[in-house]
């Protein structure tokens, strides 16, 4: 996709930058970046702006500066601390020029994030450095982020106010819509958004966001957002103000589809309900400050699902949210002419009070709780002004597990999701801890999920076959057992098996019998069986099985290049015979047929491994320039990318002796592997192979293999065999990605995963 | 002499910097079903407070929290500054959470902030049992010397 189809305005104000883009239909999403490194934080900006999005850029400043340490964080940055934010105060404005420098401004606005009650050092710090959008407000940067009397958060915030309004362009948001994260019934964040951004406009601000974080609920969401819009226009008429909405802000998902799907839900509830920008949060969210990759995935990922979301039904506007909401705004409006003395009095008397907050000047009376049917909802309300709409049902004593699972309740529902969705799986103790098993025979084979996923696989080999054979290859059944067999898999472990008293193998692959087998034929391709033993930590990675098929082909005569053209065909007639013939099965699946569009239209991607692994450290991650790309780097990798993806010439070492080596290049092998997009990652590996008698035994020596264990095929190699370059894709992975599967196994009608007892 | 498990005083608190309270609210509750009495002096915490607060609740434990990223800073400067004060050189403290930015990696900073004096460290990837054991330990030796 295009990035400059995506340059929708060269505003160079933010509110006129996002008011644009939604004239244009498109969703602004934004990420919640920040690094202490000037260096990562300008390299974070600029892969922001790149993105495969409509983009604004964000930084986010650390906790020093956020509470007015910015000594602490001058002397961090001096003993070479990574801070969780980027210190702007602390950092010489000449510094933060240069982060920014050619960046900002027309197209690319960029806005700093905090969480400060005393914002005047900040707010002149972004000033002086020429930005104008920031976030905060008197209420919600006090009270989830200080101990200081809201009192002077109030005063604080209307110093800052009138300092950014005495800017053309300046833009303010808040972040009432967010306060604690979690357990906070949507109508109370409702108001105190709605309510600081009458704050805003009274202090002289012209442009503005009201903020909503996304909770438990999509029904209830849509109705906060309609609700929060009705009051928008109710009270900030006549200036400019647009609804951004927050990727969840309490306990996240752990799982890399669990917090992918959370986003995708916050994406759709903006699109469908008129929000104009997104706040991502990435895979990392649950444990650590995540890595500009994870950024960058995280805003093309909402940008898609944001595509595909369509719109909401007009749906109620007058729901229980608004009413509450509308509620707590009127009475606390009426309190004071003076609306800062107004929100300090609101809290004494309790009109606002949000629950599980430990601020000296919350009163704590208020409590909320996720009800059955999965919705936020009070059991307690204090005293705050809705008690004609609401009767809390009697609130349960508080213990540190029910406190834990409320907090608890989206992570667990989303991780459990992707667990669960398709397939029960029930819980299976092994030896390394407890591991997830497939489900029984009747279960697996019954369920419709894995029947149509079977008839994907059964629609795509048949397409694989035609395919090959209208090429002049012929189909060999594949040997199951031999005397040797493929020493390449890495940590896993071989099947002995008791042949007349000989110790035989079960295959690991089909190398050994695919060079044999172009004696006799120049073409051949199998779909050969494999037994790999890989460790049981490999259990759930979604991606290892311990019998597995590949679809085999191996070329007489051929070049790498070859192969390469031959994968290519192979996996588009694959591809292309499944997606025109069951698009049906597939949208059952909840497969879009769209995720292959870019895979269809041409040939595939090509990176050299070193450049891979350059690729990889640039974006901070630690990558082993001697080995295969692991498992991590590889989804990065494969989440950049739209279609598949070749890696080619990996160093020697990191694979088998029948690699050839390149004699140009000594130490690089002519080798390949295929990378599926969307984090689905490696569907084939193929290379030219060695086929000279004394390059095969020094190969093997060199990787540690003892010839001597080779008798018929060192003997048949002695005696000549053809060049060739061949290839095996993972017939199960490849189904996978089709299908679009969770994990490997659902895509193996006899499911064996690594380390559990299977049937 | 019987071991019985004594109800004791310990203090929970932030460090400066940090102003995430779930933690905080989470700790108190699990301490309390301990059978212990808790006093939570929040999140944010400047460093001059958690000593005064220290020296006149005299706690038989404290227990700091932080998971913004920046616990294993702060934590050395904190305590530093509670170990300099004479009449909490013994004072069992001990710190947990999220104490770097960089996930799994955390745990590297154990060693250092052991080091400094903590006289535990629970990082985020040690199970909450841990801590439990911890505190019945310690309730139990006090038991013994009280
Ligand atoms: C809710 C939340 C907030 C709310 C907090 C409101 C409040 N006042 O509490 C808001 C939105 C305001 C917020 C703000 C910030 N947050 Co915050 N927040 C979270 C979030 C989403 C959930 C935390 C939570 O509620 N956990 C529930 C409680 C019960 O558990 P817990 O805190 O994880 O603690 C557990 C263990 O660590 C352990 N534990 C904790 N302490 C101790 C101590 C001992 C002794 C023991 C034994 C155990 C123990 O017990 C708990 C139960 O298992 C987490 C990410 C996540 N987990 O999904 C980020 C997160 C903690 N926040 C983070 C950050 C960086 C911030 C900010 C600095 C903003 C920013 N740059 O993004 C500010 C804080 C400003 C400041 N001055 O510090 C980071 C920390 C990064 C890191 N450590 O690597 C996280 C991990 C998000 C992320 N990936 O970026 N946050």
């Amino acid at each position: 996709m295009s990035r400059i189809a995506h340059q929708v305005s060269s505003a160079v104000a933010f509110g006129d930058f996002v008011a644009e883009a939604a004239a244009a239909g498109r969703l602004v999403v934004q990420p919640r970046m920040g690094f202490s490194d000037p260096g990562q934080m300008r390299s974070g900006l600029i892969a922001t702006k790149l993105a495969d999005a409509t983009t604004v850029g964000t930084i986010t400043l650390d906790s020093y500066t956020r509470v007015g340490a910015d000594g602490e964080a001058r002397r961090a940055l001096a003993e070479g601390v990574a801070l969780n934010g980027y210190p702007i105060v602390a950092h010489e404005p000449s510094t933060t020029a240069a982060v920014v420098e050619g960046l900002r401004g027309r197209g690319f606005p960029v806005q700093i994030r905090h969480g400060s009650a005393h914002p005047e050092p900040i707010v002149a710090a972004l000033l002086g450095a020429g930005f104008t959008a920031t976030e905060g407000g008197p209420v919600s940067y006090c009270l989830p982020y200080s101990r200081l009397p809201l009192r002077d958060s109030v005063d604080n915030w209307s110093r800052s106010c009138e300092l950014l309004a005495a800017v053309p362009d300046a833009h303010l948001e808040t972040f009432g819509g967010c306060m604690m994260g979690q357990l906070c019934p949507p109508s109370l964040l409702v108001a105190i958004s709605v309510l600081e951004g009458i704050f805003f406009r009274r202090h002289g601000l012209r442009s503005i966001s009201l903020s909503y974080a996304q909770q438990t609920d999509a029904g209830q969401d849509e109705d906060a957002m309609r609700a929060l819009r009705r009051l928008g226009r109710e009270f900030l008429d006549g200036v400019q103000w647009h609804v951004v909405v927050y990727a969840y802000m309490g306990v996240y998902p752990r799982t890399p589809k669990g917090a992918l799907s959370l986003l995708a839900g916050a994406a759709r509830l903006a699109a469908r309900t008129g929000g104009a920008r997104l706040i991502v949060k990435t895979v990392a969210e649950s444990s650590r400050i995540p890595t500009i990759a994870e950024n960058v995935a995280a805003l093309e990922h909402a940008a898609r699902a944001a595509e595909r979301a369509g719109t909401a039904p007009a749906g109620d506007d007058d729901s229980a949210v608004y009413q509450e909401a509308r509620a707590i705004v009127d009475a606390v409006l009426d309190l004071d002419p003076d609306l800062g003395r107004g929100l300090v009095r609101a809290f004494e008397l309790g009109y606002l009070d949000v629950p599980y907050c430990l601020h000296p000047d919350n009163a704590g009376r208020t409590r909320g709780h996720v009800d059955g049917a999965g919705r936020l909802a009070w059991s307690r309300i204090g005293a705050l002004p809705i008690g004609h709409l609401v009767t809390p049902p009697r609130a349960e004593g508080m213990t540190s597990a029910t406190l834990l699972t409320a907090l608890t309740h989206v992570e667990r529902t989303f991780d459990d999701e992707r667990l669960e969705r398709t397939a029960q799986m029930t819980l299976t103790t092994t030896t390394a801890g407890t591991t997830t098993a497939p489900p029984s025979p009747r279960e697996h084979l019954t369920s419709p999920v894995t029947r149509t996923v079977m008839r994907v696989q059964d629609k795509a080999l048949t397409a694989a076959r035609e395919y090959l054979r209208d090429n002049g290859f012929t189909e060999l059944l594949p040997a199951v057992i031999g005397p040797v067999t493929d020493p390449g898999g890495r940590g896993s472990k071989q099947v002995d098996v008791d042949y007349y008293g000989h110790r035989y193998k079960l295959m690991t692959s089909a190398i050994l019998y695919k060079q044999a087998s172009l004696l006799g034929f120049d073409k051949m391709f199998s779909i050969a069986p494999n037994v790999r033993l890989e460790p049981p930590e490999t259990a759930n990675t979604s991606r290892h099985l311990a019998e597995f098929h590949q679809l085999d082909v191996e070329i007489a005569g051929a070049k790498r290049d070859d192969a390469l053209k031959v994968v290519e065909e192979l996996v588009a007639a694959m591809v292309d015979r499944v997606v025109t013939e069951m698009p049906a099965e597939l949208e059952e699946l909840g497969r879009d047929k769209d995720a292959f569009t870019d895979l269809l239209s041409g040939a595939f991607g090509r990176v050299t491994h070193g450049a891979a692994v350059a690729d990889l450290r640039g974006l901070g991650h630690a990558q082993s320039a001697d080995a295969e790309i692991d498992w991590e780097g590889e989804a990065i990798l494969s989440r950049k990318s739209s279609r598949p993806f070749f890696i080619t010439d990996y160093p020697k070492g990191s694979r088998g002796f029948y690699d050839r080596e390149d004699p140009a290049e000594p130490g690089v092998l002519r080798n390949f592997d295929l990378i599926a997009p969307e984090g689905f990652g490696e569907l084939c590996s193929g290379s030219e192979r060695e086929f000279e008698y004394a390059r095969i035994v020094a190969r093997m020596r060199e990787t540690g293999e003892n010839p001597a264990k080779y008798g018929w095929y060192l003997q048949m190699v002695r005696e000549g065999i053809p060049a060739s370059a061949g290839f095996g894709i993972g017939v199960q992975r490849f189904v996978r990605y089709l299908c679009g599967l969770d994990a490997v196994w659902q895509a193996s009608a006899y499911p064996k995963i690594p380390g559990v007892v299977s049937w | 002499m019987e071991l019985e498990k004594r109800e004791f005083t310990v203090l929970v608190s932030s460090v400066a910097s940090d102003s995430h309270t779930w933690n905080l609210v989470f700790l108190q509750l699990l301490l309390e079903e301990l059978g212990h009495r808790v006093v939570n002096i929040g999140a944010c915490v400047p460093d001059d407070l958690l000593i005064a607060s220290c020296v006149r609740h005299r706690p038989d434990l404290v227990v700091i929290s932080s998971v913004n990223g920046h616990g294993h800073h702060d934590g050395v400067r904190v305590i530093n500054e509670l170990r300099s004060h004479p009449d909490l050189i013994g004072t069992p403290v001990v710190i947990g959470g999220k104490l770097g930015i960089g996930g799994v990696d955390n745990a590297r900073h154990t060693d250092d902030l052991l080091r400094a004096g903590f006289d535990a460290v629970f990082d985020d990837s040690a199970p909450i049992a841990a801590f439990r054991e911890y505190v019945d330990a310690l309730g139990a030796l006090t038991a013994v010397t009280a």
